[in-house]
């Protein structure tokens, strides 16, 4: 490749016995955007932490930056940072209670006049210069809090890149940019980089969303089981290919079919429930269905599953569950009716991650080991391995701390803890954020086989393409209340997105 | 905080897992070898290797091979030690749902005041009294958990300022005078008799102990306990009433500060107002110590019992060897400082983070 301006070359790492990463190479073309694609624990993220100089990579690699090459294990964050390599994580670190311009100073310092006071009109000026050059359409005086999710990502990408007056030397890396964001701030976001590409601005890009890559990237890099399993150009490259490389076998299908038919015995119903930003949400969920809400962030989708589970008063609105009122004022009764909720927030609201894997599992049902005056330990391990075994959690075992296993299996685990309660109705709240691509297909496969044996399931995600493929029926919530219904065949995610966005105004 | 980051966790964190289940050969993990499991072996049991260190050490040292190892040296330390330690126990049950309690030691204080007042000024019958002084530890245990639970007030801000309160009113009350006239005789021979060889205080500590331990490994609510500790957002999503469970955990402190109280006057012979907040800092000393063995990263009934003996072992040899006053609080401030560096950075290593 002529004109690289990145190249890593054989980067491994180990952590004890443990190898994250094995002879990685990645070559980086300047002007070019270039996707980093890997399930989770393919080794992608300690790539990038090496790159960082945040871990100190094993003897034996190199990193060339701009023709200069320094070994691996004598690369450190000043480095990275002289040979101009350029970080924004995944929460971009911005503050949200401080001004724009001060959110941009704190990466080079404050202008101060005489006396070590902060200039403040110069701080205006030079921060209107850099808002100007990136497009960003703030004031220097606006809080961070008020912007949009996805102008808060571009002042930390400004702020990485500030220095770099008009030359797009060195290389802007992205950790998952997107990964918080919802689908239309996406876009800007988006957007925003190709304007960057095209001015010459040399961009590796981390992510899980694949047509991300294919509208955005130049080539693509796969990592998987610590291994690169390829590089090559994104030109001529569909989903589905992607897919394969990541997982390293031909999906025939990522996600399980749908049901065609949609089933006639209501399992729950849900007539004028008025909470948060809903006004009036009628619904019927059906046993054995697979029930989408899509809906924008904002539209209430969350809100409306943690009133279903006592979680969040209702205004007003009934409910009855298999025929029956149902008025659920916490969690404990919504679960004693049969009722379960895997949360959106899993590191706060999902897992106990410094509980063992076992302990995660039983939450929903230590009471029922609770027999003669003492806990059933024996049966409760006995219980738990039959769950890791049979939800696919890796490594299989159910004694690790639940917080050292990857998205994918902690959201298993999480997964498992209500699925084991055979709930009637399973409420699913972002089920795959953060949970990579062969994970997702083994979390759908398993709501599918609970569907099967008669939960009925109501799922929200941000990922329309996901929904497409899974829900066996749509309902579209906008300004709080349903607008629309999709039937199987005619979920698209197109068609979704246009549902969702339909006289949509974009909050500030 | 993210979910890529925990595929760099170091060790225990699994390698690697691969993405997919499906028709693939699961990574069969390697056994874990002697060696591999070597450091958590060594943080397991590097306080009872400690320990056995110490009591060697002063057994051996010249200045103290006469007087640490004499077995009334022994039974003056397991004597005295179960007041600590039931504080210390007291402690971890707040500590377990994710609260501090820096009233025990105050508490305790109150309590052995209650019991001597009410037995020996107003003839309470002594069972009467004992229970009496459990009570108003509950009482101010209750106090903590409204406190804290109902009005969200901060937990260390909250029991740092009960303590306060307390130990003045007890002043106040006492005109800060000893009470040592009219202490029953059946009190005061609970904690200067022996049974068995060993010190009456030890079989009541052991009780207490059982008790905790059952309490918190053996029972729904010892398991929920820690699950609001851990992640209180969870527990109230898996259908747990959060503040029932720190309001409870309080309440249970301030009881079994209370039975500590009385021990200590049982022990004494006398009700002393002031010096029940001095045992604060050591009781917590031993249970942080505690949280970084046998069990790391948690708080448990071993581990905390190890933690009083191996403190008071410590102090002691110093104290036999001829150290000044200044050793048993820069000691146990020590102690503590330690204790809790360690066990925070063990817990957060458990979780991943």
């Amino acid at each position: 490749m002529q004109n690289t301006v990145l190249h890593a070359s054989h980067l491994s790492k180990t952590f004890g016995a443990t190898t994250v990463l094995s002879s990685a190479s990645v070559e980086v073309g300047r002007g070019e955007i270039h996707a980093l694609l890997g399930g989770n624990g393919s080794g992608k993220s300690t790539l990038i932490k090496l790159l960082a100089g945040v871990h100190r990579a094993d003897t034996g690699g190199t990193i060339t930056v701009g023709g200069v090459s320094t070994p691996a294990e004598r690369w450190s964050v000043e480095e990275a940072k002289r040979h101009g390599l350029h970080f924004v994580h995944q929460d971009p670190a911005v503050f949200p209670a401080l001004t724009v311009a001060e959110n941009i100073a704190i990466g080079r310092g404050f202008p101060t006049s005489s006396g070590g006071r902060i200039d403040r009109a110069s701080l205006r000026r030079r921060t209107s210069e850099v808002l100007e050059r990136f497009h960003i359409p703030a004031t220097p005086d606006t809080l961070v809090a008020a912007l949009r999710p996805a102008d808060r990502v571009m002042i930390a990408i400004a702020r990485a890149l500030q220095d770099r007056e008009g030359a797009h030397e060195g290389v802007l890396v992205l950790d998952e940019p997107t990964a918080s964001l919802p689908a239309w701030e996406v876009d800007v976001l988006l957007a925003a980089l190709r304007r960057y590409a095209e001015a010459g601005q040399t961009i590796v890009y981390v992510t899980h969303r694949l047509d991300e890559v294919i509208d955005l990237a130049d080539r693509v890099t796969v990592l998987r089981d610590g291994r690169v399993a390829g590089s090559r150009d994104v030109e001529g490259l569909t989903e589905a290919g992607l897919v394969e490389m990541i997982v390293g076998r031909p999906l025939d299908r990522v996600f399980p079919e749908q049901r065609r038919q949609v089933a006639t015995d209501v399992a729950m119903s849900v007539r004028g429930l008025a909470v948060g930003p809903l006004r009036g949400v009628d619904l019927d969920l059906h046993r054995g269905e697979v029930l989408g809400i899509a809906g924008l962030l904002g539209s209430g989708r969350s809100e409306l599953l943690h009133a279903l589970f006592g979680d969040l008063p209702v205004t007003s609105g009934e409910v009855t569950l298999a025929g029956r009122p149902l008025r659920v004022r916490s969690p404990r009764q919504a679960m004693e009716a049969g009722l379960a909720l895997v949360p959106e927030n899993r590191g706060a609201d999902g897992l106990f991650s410094s509980l063992s894997v076992r302990e995660n599992l039983s939450a929903s049902v230590v009471r029922s080991y609770w027999r003669g005056g003492r806990l059933r330990h024996k049966a409760e391990r006995t219980d738990a391995r039959a769950l890791v075994a049979a939800f696919g959690v890796k490594p299989d075992t159910d004694t690790p701390a639940a917080g050292t296993l990857s998205g994918g299996n902690q959201q298993k685990v999480v997964l498992a803890r209500w699925l084991r309660r055979d709930p009637a109705v399973l409420l699913l709240d972002e089920p795959t954020q953060g949970v990579d691509v062969g994970a997702r297909a083994d979390i759908y496969a398993h709501v599918r086989a609970a569907a099967d044996h008669g939960t009925a399931v109501l799922l929200v995600t941000s990922d329309f393409e996901e929904m497409a493929h899974v829900a066996d029926r749509v309902l579209v919530l906008r300004e709080g209340r349903v607008v629309a219904e999709l039937l199987a065949p005619d979920i698209t995610a197109d068609r979704l997105t246009e549902l969702s966005y339909l006289t949509m105004e974009v909050p500030a | 905080m993210t979910t890529e980051s925990t595929e760099v966790a170091p060790p225990p964190s699994p390698p690697a897992s691969s993405p997919g289940a499906a028709g693939r050969p699961a990574h069969e993990a390697p056994a874990p070898t002697w060696r591999a499991q070597l450091p958590s072996l060594v943080e397991k049991y590097a306080l009872v290797f400690l320990f056995a260190l110490m009591c060697v050490f002063f057994t051996v040292y010249q200045p103290t091979s006469d007087t640490f190892p004499s077995a009334a040296n022994i039974r003056n330390i397991l004597g005295n030690e179960p007041v600590v330690a039931i504080i210390a126990l007291a402690s971890i049950l707040p500590l377990t749902c994710g609260q501090f309690d820096l009233s025990v030691g105050a508490v305790a204080g109150l309590s052995s005041i209650v019991t001597a007042t009410a037995a020996a000024e107003h003839d309470v019958p002594v069972v009467l009294a004992v229970v009496l002084g459990i009570f108003s530890g509950c009482a101010v245990g209750l106090f903590n958990g409204v406190l804290v639970a109902r009005l969200g007030v901060n937990a260390l801000v909250a029991t740092l300022g009960t303590a306060t309160l307390v130990a003045g009113l007890v002043s106040l009350y006492t005109a800060n005078l000893v009470i040592s006239i009219g202490i029953p005789e059946s009190l005061t021979a609970l904690g200067s008799g022996t049974w068995l060889g060993l010190p009456r205080t030890v079989y009541t500590l052991a009780v207490i102990a059982v008790g905790v331990w059952y309490v918190l490994t053996q029972t729904p609510y010892g398991r929920q306990l820690t699950a609001v500790g851990v992640s209180p957002g969870s527990a109230r999503l898996v259908g747990l009433r959060v503040d029932r469970y720190v309001l409870s955990s309080f309440v249970l402190s301030g009881g079994l500060s209370g039975v500590a109280g009385v021990l200590l006057l049982a022990r004494a012979g006398t009700a002393n107002p002031s010096v029940g907040p001095g045992y604060t800092l050591a009781a917590l000393s031993a249970a942080f110590l505690g949280a970084t063995a046998l069990k790391p990263g948690t708080f448990n009934v071993l581990g905390t019992l190890l933690g009083v003996l191996f403190v008071a072992v410590s102090v002691n040899g110093l104290v036999l060897a001829g150290a000044a006053d200044w050793v048993q609080p820069t000691f146990n401030g020590a102690a503590l400082i330690i204790a809790v560096a360690l066990s925070t950075s063990i817990a957060r290593r458990r979780a991943g983070r």
